[in-house]
């Protein structure tokens, strides 16, 4: 855990969209996924994905790697439950702008040893250093004539809010850390398992493979991973997305229907 | 056994949901209410969102509602004009009330109404039924005569105008009361996910003073059309109702819905309210127990905003 409360994190730092780069010598760091697709259909009940990868390491000084998975990022409304009278009631929402729907991270050894804290910070690598986005000054948006407050990372009361996102995700199993996901099957090559819960977002997940040395960053590979519905699944989410209102009239008549078929088939008497 | 819901995005048990339908299935069929009530309750304790299990569950009542108006038709037992007055109520209440939950559901103040409206509503009737129906038992018990009790309706009834005649309910009334109960219907179906039928039931018994033996069918058939409307609009405005679920829900509980009805006929009416009675007062307490017990995590996530 931290010690002092963390200066809020520093603006995004855009991931390169090339595959693989060597930043110090030849020390290079490949990965990949068996899986860069997962499909949701009716018998997802979430996925294990492998992520596997080489490090190019001419000399001897020893490495670490980090890997870092990203879900869509989406806006996250939180309210708090205060009590009044004796009365547990909800406070108004606030609003993050934007918060990954998924993130973990997987890594050699516990994050705080591989690499510093403010190292950790620019890179946002870690739960506790992710970029949830959050503007200079709060001020209050209004959707759907519902005023929302919009958190501001310079507000005293920002910390509190972002861990209780972090800790209700990571209670989902939405955001994960595991300080020995990476392990080395081989002098130089090594694995990690990205678990996917059931209610893992759909969209496009980033993976990020950071190589450290010396607690400096010394390579990164990015990986794409893509988690769609298919099938049956994703007509159904379409027609009811597309066409909510035929679907909703389907629903009902399909209901009418079963009712009348099960008093015609069971009711004789 | 498990099956992704594509809406509810959620992985659940499918025998289980079958089953579950199939148990609040024969409790409606035995007590001749919707079952609603029941539902949301035990979806959300599954994991569904709130807001898919309420809006979902509304085609399971119209499922078990539809099976039991073709009974009650049968034996004549519907007031059809009565239901369609009551109906167009209902339709106008659920267009308000599927407002007013959309309107709340961003505040992040729907579950607080979901917990009110559950304790104030199922706590009173509960209660109320149980009431009257210990009160029947024992008078039953000891060998007394009941009370002659007096068939006056509230004069107030007849001072309103627009009157309608009733032949099958037996009523020469104004169409404004009937057109209230429905519209406060449509809005607990759109609040509560449920069809009214345990609120309509006692009071066109008490208030209306319909004939008893077309009160059950007639609030059925009303039961159908709000529901049906709360499902077309909870679908269309707010993408909530998941066919998958429903579909698994209704399969069961049509044949649930079905066994009860053959079942209710072993008991007395009394003693079946007595255990109506105390069922809606516990899911009353049950929902309504959350407002006063400390939560695990004081920070929730609030929906909203999916789309932007």
């Amino acid at each position: 855990m931290i010690q002092a409360p963390p200066p809020p994190p520093a603006p995004i730092l855009a991931p390169a969209p090339e595959r693989s780069v060597g930043t110090v010598g030849d020390l290079r760091v490949a990965a990949a996924l068996t899986n860069a697709r997962v499909e949701v259909d009716s018998s997802f009940r979430g996925a294990s994905i492998v992520l596997y990868g080489a490090v190019f390491n001419p000399t001897d000084d020893p490495t670490d790697v980090v890997v870092v998975v990203r879900g869509p990022d989406a806006p996250v409304r939180l309210v708090k439950k205060t009590r009044n009278l004796g009365v547990w009631l909800n406070s108004r929402p606030v609003l993050f702008e934007g918060a990954p729907g998924f993130y973990m991270t997987a890594s050699t050894r516990p994050l705080s040893d591989v690499a510093g804290f403010g190292q950790l910070r620019r890179l946002g690598v870690g739960v506790d250093h992710l970029r949830i986005d959050a503007p200079e000054e709060s001020r209050t948006v209004t959707r759907y004539g519902v005023r929302d407050v919009v958190i501001s990372r310079l507000g005293e009361d920002y910390l509190d809010w972002r861990r209780a996102v972090i800790r209700l995700r990571e209670a989902a199993a939405l955001y994960n850390t595991d300080p020995d996901g990476v392990t080395f099957v081989d002098r130089g090559l090594f694995r990690a398992e990205v678990e996917l819960p059931a209610t893992a977002p759909t969209g496009e997940y980033h993976a990020e493979v950071w190589l450290f040395r010396d607690g400096e960053p010394a390579g990164v590979s990015n990986l794409t991973l893509r988690v769609e519905k298919v099938g049956f699944e994703r007509d159904v989410y379409e027609f009811a997305h597309r066409r909510p209102w035929t679907y909703g009239v389907l629903c009902v008549l399909l209901a009418a229907g079963i009712g009348y078929l099960a008093s015609r088939v069971l009711g004789r008497r | 056994m498990e099956i992704y819901l594509p809406i509810a995005e959620v992985s659940v048990n499918w025998p289980l949901l079958i089953l579950l339908g199939a148990v609040v299935g024969f409790v409606s069929g035995l007590f001749g209410i919707g079952g609603g009530f029941l539902m949301a309750p035990v979806l959300i304790f599954l994991g569904i969102p709130p807001t898919v299990a309420v809006a979902s569950q509304a085609s399971h009542v119209v499922a078990s509602s539809t099976s039991g108006v073709i009974r009650y038709s049968g034996q004549g037992a519907v007031d059809f004009r009565m239901g369609a007055i009551m109906a167009a109520g209902g339709a106008v209440g659920a267009i308000g009330g599927v407002e007013l939950f959309r309107y709340l559901r961003l505040l992040g103040q729907a579950d607080l109404v979901v917990s009110v409206s559950y304790l104030v509503f199922l706590g009173a009737i509960g209660l109320l039924m149980l009431y009257e129906s210990l009160t029947e038992i024992l008078r039953r018990v000891r060998g007394e005569v009941a009370p002659h009790k007096e068939r006056r309706r509230p004069l107030w009834l007849y001072g309103l105008p627009w009157k309608v005649r009733f032949p099958k309910s037996g009523l020469y009334i104004s169409a404004i009361p009937p057109l209230g109960l429905g519209i406060f219907a449509g809005v607990l179906s759109a609040i509560m996910g449920v069809g009214g039928g345990f609120i309509l039931v006692p009071a066109m018994l008490y208030a209306l003073r319909m004939k008893a033996g077309v009160v059950v069918g007639t609030s059925l058939f009303q039961i159908i059309i709000t529901t049906a409307v709360t499902t077309v609009l909870q679908a269309g405005r707010n993408q909530t109702v998941d066919v998958v679920l429903s579909t698994l829900l209704l399969l069961g509980g049509v044949v649930g819905a079905q066994m009860g009805a053959r079942y209710a006929s072993r008991f007395k009416a009394d003693v079946l309210r007595a255990a109506l009675g105390l069922i809606v007062l516990l899911v009353g307490i049950q929902m309504g127990l959350e407002l006063f017990v400390r939560p695990s995590d004081i920070f929730l996530i609030a929906p909203g905003v999916a789309d932007g």
